[in-house]
């Protein structure tokens, strides 16, 4: 992003707003420092920010090169060309009950590098897929964050992204129930080594009688399952039941 | 991803929130589905969520009405808000079940207590994503009190700063609790952050000077 030094009349109000923290007086007129930014967007939004000069535009070319990942991964108001879903990821648990993307026996694991509230680069993200890469997981096609890397059986990255910034990315994946504790390892040995923070999803299939037999193996391993969750109702028609 | 079971707080507080998303899917049931979605989108708007926004619009606290958020549903199109009690979950899930429209619904909130309207709907749960905490460099993150707020926005558009910039201006007398709770709702386009709830913790975590 980047502020009109003509129209800025250097009030500040949007500096509270930017998530990376990239917005400075300078001059007596905001700066944007763009290596920080995140490309969210928050700050030119008229219903947002409100800046009383409407000083904020993109700067041109942004989804041409490999800053528009940025844009991706941070603007939910942008939708990602491959996915066709707006935001970072796929739509997860949302619409499992018409897509089976997670199916029974298996466990569908997110990792949101990133977040909450630090951000990340695409250098952290790499520490974990290349860590994921080494069991042999097979990164999910509809995530923008797979399209990114250039050799998907390694979990690498094509070099020319590694510069960039985000809000955050989310690494994700499915794998049989089986391996749970084999890719619960390898993320607990690559969280010591990040900069970064990352939240941890995993999507299970209830059994017929509603039960989650995943709660008591995650318990074994250590891993605390917070009270609160999202549920997919089975509303969705056709009902995908594999 | 909307990722709104990374809410964090205690349970007391959690209980007073409950996030609807009704989701078309991308190559299995989103084409035709926009006109499914206005009349649940109807639906809601009559049971008056706390929040209500889209992608393509901002939230009502933001200064959009329904009739934007309605038009300007896209070719895949989704309900995201936020209600405040359980008896309005109910509510809205019993007429949605009634629409029969087929569109994917998921309820975030307090595991046990959607697991309860469920089955007082006599719903059968598909699936559940759970959260499985934040891993890495804790150290890094802002204090819980202002995690709570911040995680109300499934994207992370809500900084802790303009957190900060509310609490140091309630403190001061220059917003009340409820101003400052909607004004940190704006970043949240969607309209998954609750307000009522962000109006008591800031109640709870702010005296004033």
């Amino acid at each position: 992003m980047r502020i009109d030094q003509e129209k800025c009349t250097g009030c500040g109000i949007c500096i509270p707003y930017c998530p990376a923290k990239a917005i400075t007086i300078v001059e007596k007129k905001a700066k944007v420092d763009e290596e920080a930014c995140f490309e969210c967007g928050n700050c030119s939004r008229i219903r947002v920010v409100r800046c009383p000069s409407e000083a904020f535009y993109e700067q041109p070319g942004l989804y041409e090169g490999t800053r528009a990942v940025r844009k991706f991964f941070s603007d939910p108001m942008t939708t990602h060309t491959v996915t066709k879903i707006p935001g970072r990821g796929t739509e997860e648990v949302k619409t499992n009950d018409v897509t089976g993307r997670v199916h029974k026996g298996q466990i569908g694991i997110a990792v949101e590098v990133g977040r909450p509230c630090i951000g990340t680069d695409i250098k952290q993200v790499e520490k974990i897929t290349t860590a994921l890469g080494k069991l042999g997981i097979g990164f999910e096609n509809m995530n923008p964050l797979t399209h990114l890397m250039d050799d998907r059986s390694k979990g690498t990255i094509s070099p020319e992204y590694k510069g960039e910034r985000m809000v955050s990315a989310i690494i994700e994946f499915c794998a049989p129930a089986s391996e749970l504790q084999s890719i619960m390892t390898v993320l607990k040995k690559v969280a010591g080594e990040l900069d970064t923070v990352f939240s941890l999803d995993l999507i299970y299939r209830f059994d017929e009688d509603g039960v989650l037999p995943i709660i008591p193996k995650l318990d074994e391993l250590g891993i605390r399952v917070r009270k609160n969750a999202k549920v997919n109702l089975g509303m969705g028609r056709p009902l995908e039941t594999r | 991803m909307t990722h709104s079971l990374h809410r964090r707080g205690t349970e007391e507080s959690l209980e007073k929130d409950y996030v609807l998303l009704v989701t078309s899917a991308y190559g299995f049931n989103h084409e035709g589905s926009k006109e499914k979605m206005r009349k649940i989108l109807d639906e809601v708007f009559e049971v008056e969520p706390c929040n209500i926004g889209s992608y393509d619009t901002g939230t009502i606290h933001s200064g959009v009405d329904i009739q934007e958020i309605r038009d300007a549903l896209n070719d895949v199109p989704r309900v995201r808000c936020c209600f405040s009690t359980k008896e309005q979950m109910i509510k809205v899930l019993e007429r949605i079940k009634e629409l029969d429209l087929g569109l994917s619904v998921t309820v975030s909130g307090l595991t046990d207590e959607v697991l309860d309207i469920a089955e007082n709907l006599e719903l059968q749960p598909h699936s559940i994503n759970l959260s499985l905490e934040v891993w890495g460099n804790i150290e890094e993150l802002p204090s819980e009190e202002v995690l709570e707020l911040v995680t109300m926005c499934g994207h992370g558009l809500i900084s802790s700063g303009l957190v900060e910039n509310c609490i140091e201006k309630i403190k001061k007398g220059r917003m009340t609790a409820r101003q400052a709770a909607v004004k940190i709702s704006h970043p949240c386009v969607c309209g998954i952050y609750n307000p009522d709830r962000a109006e008591k913790l800031l109640e709870k975590y702010v005296p004033r000077d």
